[in-house]
C-alpha cells in the first residue's frame, strides 16, 4: 500500500513537471523542472531495487547533464528572456490531433494493461552481475552495443568539434550569412 | 566462440572500422604536405574495403544473437559501399578548395561512421543494436549536413535534421518499450512467435515503424526531406538520398518479414496508404520545384514509395526486386547528383532554369543528366525501367492491382517532370547558359561508373539472378 502511494506521488511529479518543462516560457525554468523529472525517475528506480541505475540517474543525469544544460543555456541564449510561441491554426490543429492520438493510445494501453508481463523480480541486482552482463558475449549479454556506443560517442565528439571550432576564413563566409 | 572470433565474424564492420582508424591517424600525423594525398589515400583504402568485403560468407550469429549475418546482407552492404565510394569521388573537388579543405578528414570519418551505423542496423539481431545503429546513422549525419555552418540554409538543415531525428527516435523507442512489455524479449529470433496481433502490439508496432518511415522519408514523415536536402552540401544530399534511404528501406523490410510476420495484415494496410501518399505527394510537389536539389528531394520521396512497393508483397521475389531497385537507384540518382555538384562547384547555380541551354556548352554533362532522368523516370532499355517493372511484377503477384495502377499512373506524371529537366537542357535556349566547365578526373570516373551502371545493369540478367540466389536463403 505504501509503495503504491509513493509510486503515485512520483508519477504525479513526473507528469506535472514534464508538462511544466515544455510549457514554461523561460528556458532556465524549463531546465529546472526537468531536474525534478529526472530525480523522480531516480525514485522509481529505487522503488524497483535498481540501486545502480538509481545512482547513475542521480549523478549522471540530475548532476552532470543538468549542469551541462544550464551551462549551454547561459552560453547560447539570454537566459532571462521570455520565449514566445505563436498560436496559429497550424499549432491549434496539431494540438487537437495530438490530444486525440494521446487519448487513443491511452485507451489502448488501459484496456490492454493485463497483457503487459511483469518482470520485476523484487530481488536486488548485484553490481557484479551487471558488469558480467555488460561485458559478456553470450545471449542476454551486451558487449557489442557497449562497444558500438563508444564509436558513436567518438563520432559525436568529432562532429561537435567540427561544428563548433573557429574557421580561419570567417570574414568571407560571414558575408554569405547576410545574403 | 571466444572473444576475438566474435568480433572477427563481423567482417565488413571490422574492416570499415580499420579504414576509419587508419584515416583518423593519418589525418592526425600527416602535416600540410601529407594532407595533399589524404583524399586519394582515403579513396583507395575505401575501395579496397569495398572489394574485399564483397564476398559473401556463411550465415551465422555472433555475440549470442546480437549480430545476425545472412549472405544477402553482404550484397546490400556492397551496394551501400559502392554508393559511398561514388559520393566520395564526387566530393573530392569540394574538399580540394580552400574553403572546405580543413574539414576533409572529418567529412570522411563522419560519413564512414554513419555507414558503420547502417551496417549495424542491417545486421542487428536485437532491438538495442538496431537502435544504436540508427542513432549512429543519424547523429553524425546531422553534423555533416550542417558542415557549411556559415551558410544559413546548411545550419538550418542540420538543426532540423537532428531535432526531427531525435523526435522520431523517441517515438520509436516508445514503441519498442511496449513491444518489450508484451513479449518480454528484444531478440529478433525470439519475438515472432510471441507477437499475436493484440491491440497493444499493433500500437507499439505503429509507433516503431513511424521511426523507420522517418528515415526512409515516406509521406506523412517526409516534411524534413526537402529543406534538409536543399540546405545540405550537395554531396551530403546525395549520400542522404541514396545510402541513408537504401539502408533504412532494407532494414524496414527485414523487420517486417522477420519479426512482424504475424502482423502482415496490419503492415500491408499501413504500407498501402503510405505508398499511395508517398508516390502521389512526392510527384505533385516535385512538379513545381525550380531548385534542382529540392526537385530531387521530392522525386526521392516518390522513389521511396516505389521501394516500399517492393516490400508490400511479403515474398522473397519482392525482396529481390527491392534490392535490385536500390542498386539501380544508386547509379541513377548519383549520376544526377554528380552533374549537379560539378556544376554547383564551378558556378554556384542550382536551379533548373539555370540549366537552359546546357547542351550547347556542356554536351557530356547534359547527356549523363539525361540518362539519369530517363532511368529515374523508367524509360525502357535503361536500368530504371527494369527495376520498376520487377517491382510492379512482385506487387501484382500478390494481387495489389489498384496499388500498381496508382503507381503506374504516377510513373507517367513523374516522366513529365523528369523530362522538364531534359527539355531545359536540350531544347530551351538561353542568352547566358552555364559556361563550359571542367570537372576533375575523380568526378569523371564516378560519372562514368554511374553511366555504365544505368546502361548495363538492366541488360545483364545475371545481377538479378545473383541477388535472387541469396535473398531466397532468408
Amino acid at each position: 500500500m505504501a509503495e503504491q502511494i509513493i509510486f503515485y506521488i512520483l508519477a504525479l511529479v513526473i507528469a506535472v513537471f514534464s508538462i511544466m518543462a515544455v510549457t514554461s516560457k523561460k528556458v532556465i525554468r524549463s531546465a529546472t523542472y526537468l531536474l525534478f523529472v529526472l530525480l523522480a525517475t531516480a525514485g522509481l528506480f529505487l522503488m524497483l531495487n535498481y540501486y545502480y541505475l538509481f545512482a547513475v540517474q542521480v549523478t549522471v543525469y540530475a548532476g552532470g547533464v543538468m549542469i551541462l544544460f544550464i551551462m549551454a543555456i547561459f552560453l547560447t541564449h539570454k537566459p532571462g528572456d521570455e520565449f514566445k510561441t505563436k498560436m496559429n491554426w497550424k499549432v491549434k490543429s496539431s494540438a487537437i490531433l495530438s490530444v486525440l492520438g494521446l487519448l487513443l493510445s491511452g485507451y489502448i494501453v488501459v484496456a490492454n494493461v493485463t497483457r503487459i508481463i511483469n518482470y520485476v523480480s523484487g530481488k536486488e541486482m548485484k553490481m557484479q552481475e551487471l558488469g558480467v552482463t555488460m561485458m559478456g558475449t553470450e545471449k542476454y549479454q551486451f558487449l557489442l552495443p557497449f562497444e558500438a556506443m563508444s564509436v558513436l560517442l567518438l563520432a559525436c565528439i568529432i562532429g561537435a568539434i567540427m561544428i563548433a571550432r573557429k574557421e580561419k576564413n570567417n570574414v568571407e563566409s560571414n558575408n554569405d550569412l547576410d545574403k | 566462440m571466444d572473444y576475438i572470433s566474435n568480433f572477427l565474424f563481423m567482417r565488413s564492420e571490422v574492416s570499415l572500422l580499420a579504414v576509419m582508424v587508419f584515416l583518423l591517424l593519418f589525418d592526425l600525423i600527416a602535416g600540410k604536405k601529407g594532407m595533399k594525398y589524404f583524399q586519394p589515400i582515403a579513396l583507395i583504402a575505401f575501395a579496397a574495403h569495398t572489394i574485399w568485403t564483397f564476398v559473401p560468407y556463411e550465415a551465422g550469429v555472433s555475440f549470442g544473437g546480437m549480430y545476425d549475418y545472412k549472405p544477402v546482407m553482404t550484397i546490400v552492404k556492397g551496394i551501400l559501399n559502392i554508393a559511398t565510394l561514388i559520393v566520395f569521388m564526387q566530393a573530392k573537388e569540394v574538399f580540394d578548395t580552400e574553403r572546405q579543405g580543413n574539414k576533409r578528414g572529418e567529412f570522411y570519418f563522419l560519413t564512414m561512421v554513419t555507414l558503420l551505423g547502417m551496417y549495424f542496423m542491417i545486421s542487428s539481431g536485437h532491438f538495442l543494436m538496431l537502435f544504436i545503429g540508427l542513432e549512429m546513422a543519424s547523429i553524425p549525419l546531422a553534423t555533416i549536413v550542417a558542415m557549411e555552418k556559415f551558410s544559413k540554409k546548411s545550419a538550418e538543415a542540420g538543426a532540423k535534421y537532428i531535432l526531427l531525428a531525435a523526435f522520431s527516435s523517441g517515438v520509436m523507442l516508445f514503441g519498442i518499450s511496449y513491444l518489450y512489455g508484451t513479449v518480454g524479449t528484444l531478440y529478433f529470433t525470439d519475438m515472432p512467435n510471441l507477437i499475436s496481433a493484440n491491440p497493444l502490439q499493433i500500437m507499439a508496432f505503429v509507433f516503431f515503424v513511424a521511426g523507420l518511415f522517418f528515415k526512409v522519408s515516406l509521406v506523412p514523415f517526409h516534411l524534413w526531406a526537402a529543406d534538409v536536402y536543399e540546405g545540405a552540401p550537395t554531396n551530403v544530399t546525395a549520400y542522404l538520398s541514396v545510402v541513408s534511404k537504401g539502408s533504412a528501406v532494407f532494414v524496414l523490410m527485414l523487420l517486417l518479414y522477420k519479426v512482424f510476420g504475424n502482423l502482415i495484415v496490419q503492415w500491408q494496410g499501413i504500407l498501402f496508404a503510405v505508398i499511395v501518399l508517398s508516390i502521389t505527394v512526392g510527384n505533385l510537389f516535385a512538379l513545381r520545384q525550380d531548385n534542382i536539389k529540392r526537385f530531387l528531394a521530392f522525386s526521392s520521396i516518390s522513389q521511396a514509395g516505389y521501394l516500399a512497393l517492393g516490400i508490400i508483397s511479403g515474398t522473397a521475389f519482392g525482396m529481390t526486386t527491392m534490392i535490385y531497385y536500390i542498386f539501380v537507384y544508386v547509379f541513377s540518382n548519383l549520376a544526377a547528383f554528380g552533374v549537379i555538384s560539378s556544376i554547383e562547384n564551378k558556378t554556384g547555380k542550382v536551379n533548373i532554369s539555370d540549366y537552359k541551354g546546357l547542351y550547347s556548352t556542356n554536351p557530356k554533362l547534359s547527356f549523363i543528366m539525361m540518362l539519369a532522368m530517363f532511368s529515374l523516370g523508367g524509360i525502357p532499355i535503361f536500368a530504371g525501367f527494369f527495376s520498376k517493372f520487377f517491382i510492379f511484377a512482385a506487387a501484382l503477384e500478390k494481387g495489389f492491382y489498384v496499388l500498381v495502377l496508382i503507381a503506374v499512373i504516377n510513373t507517367i506524371i513523374s516522366l513529365y517532370y523528369y523530362l522538364l529537366v531534359v527539355k531545359a537542357m536540350f531544347i530551351d535556349s538561353s542568352d547566358n547558359p552555364i559556361p563550359t566547365i571542367q570537372t576533375d578526373n575523380y568526378n569523371r570516373v564516378s560519372l562514368f561508373i554511374c553511366t555504365a551502371g544505368i546502361i548495363l545493369i538492366g541488360l545483364f540478367g545475371v545481377i538479378m539472378d545473383k541477388i535472387e540466389l541469396y535473398s531466397f536463403g532468408m
